[in-house]
């Protein structure tokens, strides 16, 4: 029994979702783009998001010099580590990493207050007020965050390699010259910009799962918990299911 | 600064507090194997979700500078260094961060503003021993079971990538893995877990346990575990893969 | 056109799940008038609020606002209905991020965008005056009270000057004395602006001298309903009970001392 209900709990959820967005497009296609709150928004998931942005991407930086070190050795291959570290942290992690950190930081944010709003009412007397909430809430959240995550996915590639090389330079010894040429030569700008054309897309995800979240959250104290819980959660499973399958498009 | 000093050592005497109840009886057992449970029933999915198409990816990537040396055949050395070490542990544990451990914020944040975490006291029970301590120790033990699943849902992941999508050689990729495939990974995988459990646990529990300011206060307090715990345990991880495979 | 009714429910039926939580309500809402929608807790009170709203739509029957089926409406009508009332929320459901003054000039910035600010401004500091809280425009909203809370949501409410407007439980929450206080407001409101007003409360000690029209919900159905006079007076067992508990002071006046509510 529970195991048929997970699944079709999960459908269902997603089926909401779907009328969530669908929803949504059709607010956003008829309103202008709220120019002036998009900005805010973007700046306030910026600088939140950057500084735990930053220091998960050089600890992931050095980890991945390290393990890529200690598969490759065994092959006479320490070369290989600043191709693995390109290939790996620019087309992969780096993107997923920034996915990853705006979900925890922005999208549980985006959650929490939607869902606060709807315990208190709010989103009922926005209605009331006759003003659309998806227009009011959902749309600039979701064009700030579609404006900074490209930049903030690109912060994370160069703080992975930067802090791979300083690893692989400094605590393992490679020569740096050997490490930058292998990077270098290993990447090409398309897979720049598929990072970020993946970094748009997580964008999108992270904003409409999070403030779906909220919208359907329960009322009260322990509801707008779960609603955040949720938020951060289906984020990142559905950013990494969707990373696989641009990658398998791509570089399969 | 000082305020997050005074913060840290609040923080510091919160764990001190938890740890003596976890480590003294009487123990809280029922809702320590209750919440095994749930963490194990609630994370199984996303763990496996997400490590899965992790494997997958990292063979796909791995291959590429493999097939430049025409060694794909030592592709499962990269897949289980990777997986077991590092993916699986840090993935398991993100997603216990997010979904355990932001639950016990939201869970105490809501107690604490409910003000059952002052009946409880009232009602002369100890709350860290009865509310916290068991969170705590539930997910230590969850943690590295989580990992397991996560190491066969990655290598699962990479062998699917390698031998039906790629059509490298079935036997030639179990009998490489089988090699690779290390005790002392598994192991240190274990054990790493084990800590991220501990760490997520008291993050989450802290914050929600001091959690103030309505429902918008709990919000806060499961958006700052969510973040606080995956630093933490990012920076344990690189200190503790520099001590044991650096 | 004038003469119609600003609200009338015609049949309204609603069940959440298992659970009817309005069964066949019908009545018309006066126009210039006060009418108290009354009733124990959980008899579908502020359902049937939310039905004229628009925030909820009837399993069958009309809920029919300005003209307008709020059920079957499109939203921009939906929209255009809501243009024309005001409400005022439970708890107030101010928005957090914005200051006292900003909370109720909100409507003004989203529906008339042909006032300038200092128009706007006027218009906030007339009803901060209004609602008895003059100065209070900078103040934070989470360092209000709930008196406070309240008054600013009625300010907010009556900003856009709309020919309707509803009242969520005024008092509940309240000490006696700001509650008293709503109520005296809520009286006054009534005097100047001369709009429909739509009071849900199950606390109608001070309700009752405002309202014009009662009616009374109990268990999804409407058992009472008329002018204040007829239904104080009547005989309806559940009326008399809930009146008898709820209301203090005899109505002065009163000849028959049979029907004198019972006190305690």
């Amino acid at each position: 029994m529970m195991l048929l209900r997970v699944p079709l709990d999960g459908l269902q959820w997603l089926g909401g979702l779907a009328g969530f967005t669908l929803r949504w497009l059709r607010v956003a296609s008829r309103t202008r783009p709220p120019l002036a709150r998009t900005l805010e928004e973007a700046y306030r998931i910026g600088v939140q998001s950057l500084p735990v942005l930053l220091t998960i991407s050089v600890f992931v930086g050095t980890n991945l010099t390290l393990q890529g070190y200690n598969a490759f050795v065994p092959l006479g291959g320490q070369r290989l580590v600043g191709m693995f570290v390109a290939l790996a942290g620019v087309r992969e992690l780096a993107p997923l990493i920034a996915a990853a950190m705006v979900a925890s930081k922005a999208g549980t944010e985006m959650a929490s207050q939607i869902a606060v709003m709807r315990t208190r009412e709010q989103i009922d007397a926005l209605e009331v007020m006759a003003v659309n909430p998806y227009g009011h809430l959902v749309t600039p959240r979701l064009y700030g965050i579609l404006v900074v995550m490209p930049a903030l996915s690109l912060i994370s590639v160069f703080t992975t390699v930067a802090s791979s090389w300083a690893v692989a330079t400094w605590q393992l010894g490679l020569n740096s010259a050997t490490f930058l040429e292998f990077a270098r030569t290993s990447t090409r700008m398309s897979d720049l910009m598929t990072g970020e054309v993946k970094a748009l897309v997580f964008a999108v995800i992270i904003a409409l799962v999070s403030c779906y979240c909220g919208f359907e959250s329960e009322k009260g104290p322990a509801g707008v918990g779960k609603a955040t819980n949720r938020a951060v959660v289906v984020s990142c499973v559905m950013c990494v299911t969707f990373n696989y399958l641009v990658s398998q498009a791509l570089y399969g | 600064m000082l305020d997050t000093l005074a913060a840290l050592g609040r923080f510091g005497r919160f764990v001190a507090q938890v740890a003596w109840r976890a480590a003294t009886p009487p123990w809280n057992h029922g809702d320590l194997f209750r919440h095994i449970w749930t963490v194990t029933v609630r994370c199984a999915g996303p763990v496996a979700a997400v490590t899965f198409p992790f494997g997958m990816v990292i063979g796909l990537q791995g291959l590429a500078i493999f097939d430049l040396f025409g060694a794909q055949r030592l592709l499962p050395s990269l897949i289980s260094v990777a997986v077991l070490r590092e993916l699986s542990p840090g993935l398991a544990s993100l997603l216990v961060a997010a979904q355990a451990g932001s639950s016990y914020a939201a869970e105490l944040g809501s107690m604490r503003i409910k003000e059952e975490l002052d009946a409880t006291e009232i009602m002369a029970v100890d709350s860290l021993r009865w509310h916290v301590a068991p969170r705590v120790a539930a997910l230590v033990v969850a943690c590295p079971m989580l990992n397991t699943l996560g190491n066969a849902a990655g290598l699962f992941g990479g062998f699917v990538m390698a031998v039906p999508i790629q059509g490298e050689n079935a036997g030639v990729y179990w009998a490489n893995l089988w090699t690779f495939v290390n005790v002392g990974d598994l192991v240190g995988g274990l054990v790493k877990t084990a800590l991220f459990g501990a760490i997520i646990g008291l993050v989450a529990c802290y914050h929600g346990f001091y959690a103030t300011g309505g429902a918008a206060g709990v919000g806060r307090a499961v958006n700052d575990t969510v973040v606080r715990a995956t630093l933490t345990f990012f920076g344990a991880n690189y200190l503790l893969t520099s001590a044991m495979f650096g | 056109m004038d003469d119609e009714a600003p609200v009338r429910l015609v049949d309204v039926r609603k069940r959440f799940g298992d659970l009817v939580v309005l069964d066949g309500v019908s009545f018309d809402i006066p126009r210039g008038a006060t009418t108290a929608i009354i009733g124990p807790s959980g008899t579908g009170k502020s359902v049937l609020l939310k039905h004229i709203v628009g925030l909820i739509q009837p399993d069958a029957g009309q809920v029919v606002v300005f003209g307008t089926d709020m059920a079957h409406a499109g939203e921009r009508s939906v929209y255009a209905v809501r243009k024309r009332l005001g409400m005022l929320f439970q708890d107030g459901a101010l928005f957090d991020s914005l200051s006292a003054g900003e909370n109720i000039e909100f409507p003004l910035r989203q529906h008339h965008p042909e006032l300038s600010a200092a128009e706007r401004r006027d218009r906030v500091d007339e009803v901060l005056q209004m609602v008895e809280l003059p100065g209070l425009y900078d103040r934070p909203t989470p360092a209000l009270s709930g008196g406070q809370r309240k008054r600013v949501g009625l300010a907010r409410a009556i900003v856009t000057r709309p020919e309707l407007v509803l009242f969520d439980e005024p008092n509940s929450g309240l000490d006696p004395m700001t509650s008293d206080a709503i109520d005296a407001l809520i009286g006054h409101l009534k005097e100047t602006l001369g709009v429909t007003f739509v009071v849900i409360t199950h606390d109608i000690v001070g309700t009752i001298n405002v309202a014009d029209h009662i009616a009374m919900l109990y268990q999804g159905k409407l058992v009472a309903w008329g002018t204040r006079d007829e239904v104080t007076r009547a005989d309806h067992p559940i009326v008399r009970r809930f009146l008898g508990r709820n209301l203090v002071l005899p109505e002065p006046g009163s000849d028959d001392p049979a029907r004198l509510p019972k006190i305690g």
